[in-house]
């Protein structure tokens, strides 16, 4: 993690401390230009950005997380892509919300109360909660098998914690679309924690 | 009183102060009363939190990989 002291060393063109960056952000960047791009292209834009990331970090003026600043940058640099390729939308299922249905409806009872209450979670961090070997791999399932608009919105939001007004404005879709698709993504994660957390496997 | 699934649905815009002053009322007492939704609730935010941390490091290669390419490209200062 980069502190305030290694900022300024950081805009300075340290390379060392670029590097970490990289080592940190890196997975998360792929994750989201996968949805926008696609696999086989996500990683050569995050390449250029990464490019241009290192060029403009003396401009970064840390008002917004790291992560925030860098995923602005993948997400022009996929949209440029998008645009060199002709291609208008970025994925076919764009403001769809009706390819999945609500994954926590089967939890409550007809009259709307609980009927299956979520387990009590036991987790020694924040951080801890997502990490561990046996999740990463559910995980990693979970989150190819989700429908890309559900998983673009997911990792914009909460993964690179970009405002919600501007992650529509990206996607050009309605708030309430988007408010859908983010509450589908997240159930898919909840419900994978959740199972986690009470049985020890996914 | 607010059903659980409909404190489920609005989760979101009650963390972010989103909802109508009565409604966010309501929803409060629903959590002094229902301690699954106040679970539901705690662990969504737990989950939120943890989100940014779902991705693994990059490996040596990978970090390898993108320094190079940065090491290749013409300065632009
Ligand atoms: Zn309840």
């Amino acid at each position: 993690m980069i502190n305030s002291d290694s900022l300024a060393l950081l805009k300075t063109g340290d390379k060392t401390l670029f590097s970490i960056l990289v080592r940190d952000h890196h997975r998360a960047l792929i994750a989201l230009a996968t949805p926008i791009v696609g696999t086989s292209e996500a990683e050569e834009v995050v390449q250029i950005a990464w490019g241009k990331a290192y060029n403009a970090i003396a401009a970064f003026e840390g008002k917004s997380q790291i992560r925030t600043w860098l995923s602005r940058i993948v997400i022009n640099e996929a949209k440029m892509q998008l645009r060199a390729r002709k291609k208008e939308t970025l994925f076919s299922d764009l403001g769809s919300t009706d390819s999945d249905s609500d994954l926590l409806e089967d939890r409550f009872s007809q009259n709307g109360h609980w009927e299956t209450p979520p387990a009590n979670w036991h987790y020694d961090s924040p951080e801890a909660l997502l990490m561990g070997d046996d999740l990463a791999k559910c995980l990693e399932r979970i989150l190819t098998a989700m429908p890309s608009n559900q998983r673009a919105i997911l990792e914009m939001r909460d993964s690179s914690e970009l405002p919600f007004k501007e992650i529509c404005n990206n996607l050009s879709i309605s708030a309430s679309n988007a408010r859908v698709l983010l509450h589908r993504a997240r159930a898919h994660l909840f419900k994978l924690v959740d199972h986690y957390q009470e049985t020890g496997e996914c | 009183m607010l059903k659980c699934r409909e404190v489920v649905n609005e989760a979101d815009q009650f963390l972010s102060y989103d909802l109508s002053r009565s409604r966010q009322w309501r929803f409060k007492f629903h959590l002094l009363m229902c301690k699954h939704c106040a679970r539901y609730i705690r662990q969504f935010q737990a989950l939120k939190n943890a989100t940014p941390f779902m991705h693994p490091k990059a490996s040596d290669k990978e970090v390898t990989r993108v320094m190079d390419s940065i090491d290749d490209q013409a300065p632009s200062l």
